[in-house]
């Protein structure tokens, strides 16, 4: 990842023919109501989607446009959710060339990529929060939880920080099925932000950090419950030449130990929900059956699919740095989610990432809506304590 | 662009709509069209309404600011290359769609795709029987400006049968409605050829050099639910050509129907052989793949009797290879978009319709071309009801300025010979006017009306030649 190559790196940009099928393709074989999130809740011009993001990149490396914040913009503007490359017909990965552009380009300004980089590289997590900050839901759970162990549970900094109750509920569920675990001392950040706007090096240093803490702290299995730390560490650490212990979403482990019957779920009232894909767990982790399993196995629920769902998701509007860069924006495209939800009617909207819930519910807010949002884990904590 | 006029397009769509960004204008300076030159525009704007593009047009036209109207940006013969510092209005936006289920039709903004009206007809087991083969990019204003044909035009033709009548906002801004709403009493569109002359026809495959489509209204039928596929093969092209006449001349209803020469179908079925699920099998010298469709079981069980039997008069045998249509039939949607990422390289096209008695002339025309300027290429095509729609595609690598060149002087050459054969383009088009001989008087009547409609010359200028002031 570290050594792109620019000659491939072109190559690849120009396998795009310009079709348009990432603007808004409907595909009812394959599942898809439209594919680019930023096009639905942008005043749409080509920049928003892939095809226009493809001609600014190839302009932006052969000099036909200058390298300025302006004209850079449709990079960083992409949430990097992959609909596009699903329902691509040609060969190459429209995505990944993006991220790559990023990270090639990584020249051009951007104040917003560089600040998150930066905090990242000082405070270990990019909300500028003091080391150990991680660990402090520990004090909540009611039990002890050590600082090294064979399993790991390697909180995330958006569960570690902003929505602990992710937290103390995984701990909750890894305590009721008779999982030791192990949450480190002080937990640097995985970088998935950094990959993916393209601070690839300090991505790499960042993340031999990581490694060097998870090793010492003698661990064999990791269990995440953010998809862009499972993403991340799972499928960007290999290329950069990094090796951790095996890593395993919360959701994967939570469906294998229903299986083995090590946990009893009670009614939650024959609720109505809906499950929202986390780009970095679908798409690009392949992992659509667990978290769907795992609410199904909470008697009496009724669960509920969005119009669009698995490989076809439409993306919450968290990802690819842009709920840093824009805001405004990554709030419209969760909102829009939200609607989905809604118009299937659906009382909560479940997910398997931090990150997506917490746009979720600025979505939530945007709409005015009663809807609901928690992760899959707090909703089986919830099926626990009853 | 002016910044006087600037204000005035902002003004009519608001500032989020209106970019001059140069980063914006880039991807405005290209389309699907590969091997044309990069054009900037000098704006472009996104209208929500047919009273935007109303007011636009009146702005443009008291400016003279040539325009170029936009769909879905996925057309490949350079139709939407804007001209250098005018304004491109990108119809995306206009996104209504309305069924009259009682009339038998539906109406659709100019920014609604194909795939998204198949879509919403499906819900009401509806549906047009007509799919371009880049039906989830492609706007069916954009098509109709276009003329275009693809899956279902064995029987229905080219998407102008479809239509019933259009809305376009003419250079001076007037609206005005074509077919049965012509009436302001009428209840729907029922008829496309209301009041007298087709004016609705003069709008299709115009691209836009009238008028621009901002609504389009269709004829629905009733979603047909059986179908069936089959591959027959034949030794001589004679046979084969006959074979599609005879299948219209028996009431067949084959919705594709694709003649392929052995050493075409070896090359497509490299490229989607897999995919389809297609056996390895020593094709005849001339293969035809059809997939038939009918409302009612019986009907297509008749039709399938029917191309066995009229093949096999004709000294042809049934393959009975069903992968293969049945591949291109449920690929419908994407099936040219898929086809034409084969094996890395770009290209330029020549749409064009050639009679099916004909269909060997394209063939030997366009392997003397490859011969002569020693390129690759590569065609595919389908019957459209009386004709066969190619789409030559003669190949370079987009990195070899040089192969690019001589690929842009054979497609030039290739268009000249085509003509000389009796094909016809199905649409104004830039490309075929250095073919075009012996039409003086036509081409002069068309100015005429050109130059009637849009005395500024501001829509899509350059396409009738000679027409500017």
């Amino acid at each position: 990842m570290t050594e792109i190559d620019l000659e491939d790196l072109i190559e690849n940009l120009m396998q795009c023919r310009r079709c348009g099928t990432c603007r808004n393709a409907v595909y009812e074989n394959k599942g898809f109501d439209g594919v680019c999130p930023v096009w639905r809740n942008s005043a749409g011009f080509e920049t928003s989607f892939m095809r226009g993001r493809i001609q600014v990149a190839l302009a932006l490396l052969d000099g036909t446009l200058e390298k300025t914040p302006e004209n850079a913009e449709a990079l960083f503007t992409c949430t990097l959710c992959g609909s596009c490359t699903e329902i691509c017909a040609a060969e190459f990965d429209p995505m990944e060339c993006l991220e790559k552009v990023r990270a090639v380009l990584s020249d051009i300004p951007n104040d917003v990529r560089d600040a998150l980089a930066e905090k990242i590289m000082q405070y270990d997590n990019p909300y500028e929060e003091d080391e150990g900050i991680k660990r402090n839901w520990i004090k909540e759970v009611g039990f002890d939880v050590p600082s090294v162990g064979k399993v790991l549970y390697y909180t995330g900094c958006t569960a570690g920080i902003r929505l602990p109750n992710i937290a103390k509920s995984t701990a909750k569920i890894l305590k009721t099925a008779g999982i030791d675990f192990a949450v480190l001392q002080n937990e640097p950040c995985c970088g998935s932000v950094m990959i993916r706007t393209g601070r690839v090096e300090d991505a790499k240093k960042n993340a031999e950090k990581l490694a060097e803490v998870i090793k010492s702290a003698g661990v064999e299995r990791i269990i995440v419950t953010c998809a862009g730390c499972l993403k991340t560490i799972r499928n960007d650490y290999p290329k950069l030449g990094i090796e951790l212990p095996e890593v395993l979403h919360v959701t994967e482990l939570v469906q294998e130990v229903i299986k083995d019957k090590k946990l009893k779920l009670k009614s939650l009232e024959g609720v109505k929900i809906t499950y929202h894909d986390p780009c970095h767990l679908s798409r690009a982790a392949g992992v659509y059956d667990a978290p769907r399993e795992v609410i199904k196995a909470i008697p009496e629920v009724e669960f509920v699919e969005m119009e669009t769902n698995r490989e076809a998701a439409m993306c919450c509007g968290a990802g690819g740095g842009v709920r840093s860069y824009n805001p405004e924006l990554s709030k419209k495209m969760a909102a829009d989610r939200v609607r989905s939800a809604i118009e299937v009617g659906a009382e909560i909207i479940a997910t398997a990432c931090p990150f997506c819930e917490n746009n979720l519910l600025a979505g939530v807010k945007i709409e005015g809506s009663k809807t609901r949002v928690f992760d899959v884990v707090d909703l089986v904590a919830e099926s626990l304590e009853k | 662009m002016d910044k006087k006029i600037l204000r005035e397009l902002t003004n009519i769509v608001g500032e989020e709509y209106v970019s001059t960004r140069k980063d914006v204008l880039l991807t405005y300076s290209a389309s699907a069209s590969t091997s044309y030159e990069r054009v900037f525009p000098g704006a472009v704007i996104r209208p929500k309404t047919t009273e935007e593009v109303s007011q636009i047009l009146k702005v443009a036209s008291k400016h003279k600011l040539p325009i170029t109207p936009r769909g879905g940006g996925s057309s490949l013969q350079g139709e939407v290359i804007p001209q250098p510092d005018g304004l491109v209005i990108d119809l995306m936006r206009l996104d209504e769609i309305r069924l009259y289920e009682d009339l038998q039709s539906v109406t659709v903004g100019a920014g609604i795709t194909f795939a998204v009206l198949d879509k919403y007809l499906n819900k009401h087991d509806i549906w047009i029987p007509y799919y371009p083969g880049s039906s989830m990019a492609a706007t069916i204003a954009g098509n109709v400006a276009v003329n275009g044909a693809g899956f279902g035009s064995p029987i229905y033709g080219c998407v102008a049968e479809h239509v019933l009548g259009v809305e376009v906002v003419l250079p001076d801004g007037n609206v005005i409605q074509t077919g049965s709403e012509a009436n302001p009493n009428s209840p729907g569109p029922f008829l496309r050829y209301a009041f007298g002359p087709d004016l609705t026809g003069l709008f299709i495959g115009s691209l836009g050099s009238f008028g621009i489509i901002t609504k389009v209204s269709l004829k629905t039928q009733k979603r047909m639910k059986f179908f069936d596929y089959n591959t027959y093969g034949f030794e001589t092209v004679e046979q084969a050509q006959q074979f599609l006449i005879e299948m219209r001349q028996n009431d067949i209803n084959s919705l594709w129907v694709a003649l392929y020469e052995g050493r075409i179908l070896d090359f497509f079925l490299d490229m989607v052989g897999e995919e389809y699920g297609v056996p390895q099998h020593e094709w005849p010298n001339y293969t035809v793949s059809a997939a038939f469709g009918r409302v009612r079981e019986d009907q297509l069980q008749s039709d399938v009797n029917a191309a066995k039997d009229v093949c096999e008069q004709l000294g042809g045998h049934v393959i009975g290879i069903k992968e293969l249509p049945r591949g291109e039939w449920e690929d419908r949607l994407r099936e040219f978009v898929r086809s034409s990422y084969v094996h890395g390289w770009h290209w330029r096209i020549l749409y064009h319709h050639q009679p099916l008695i004909q269909w060997h002339k394209s063939m030997n025309e366009l392997w003397a071309i490859m011969d002569q300027y020693g390129i690759l290429g590569h065609t595919a095509g389908f019957q459209s009801q009386r004709s066969y729609n190619f789409y030559p595609q003669l190949y370079y690598d987009p990195q070899d300025k040089e192969e690019e060149e001589k690929v842009i002087e054979a497609h030039r050459d290739l268009s000249k010979r085509l003509f000389k054969t009796g094909a016809v383009p199905f649409k104004l088009a830039e490309y075929w006017k250095d073919a075009i001989e012996g039409m003086d008087d036509y081409m002069a009547f068309l100015k005429q009306i050109k130059s009637m409609i849009d005395p500024n010359n501001i829509l899509n200028p350059g396409l009738l030649e000679g027409a500017e002031k």
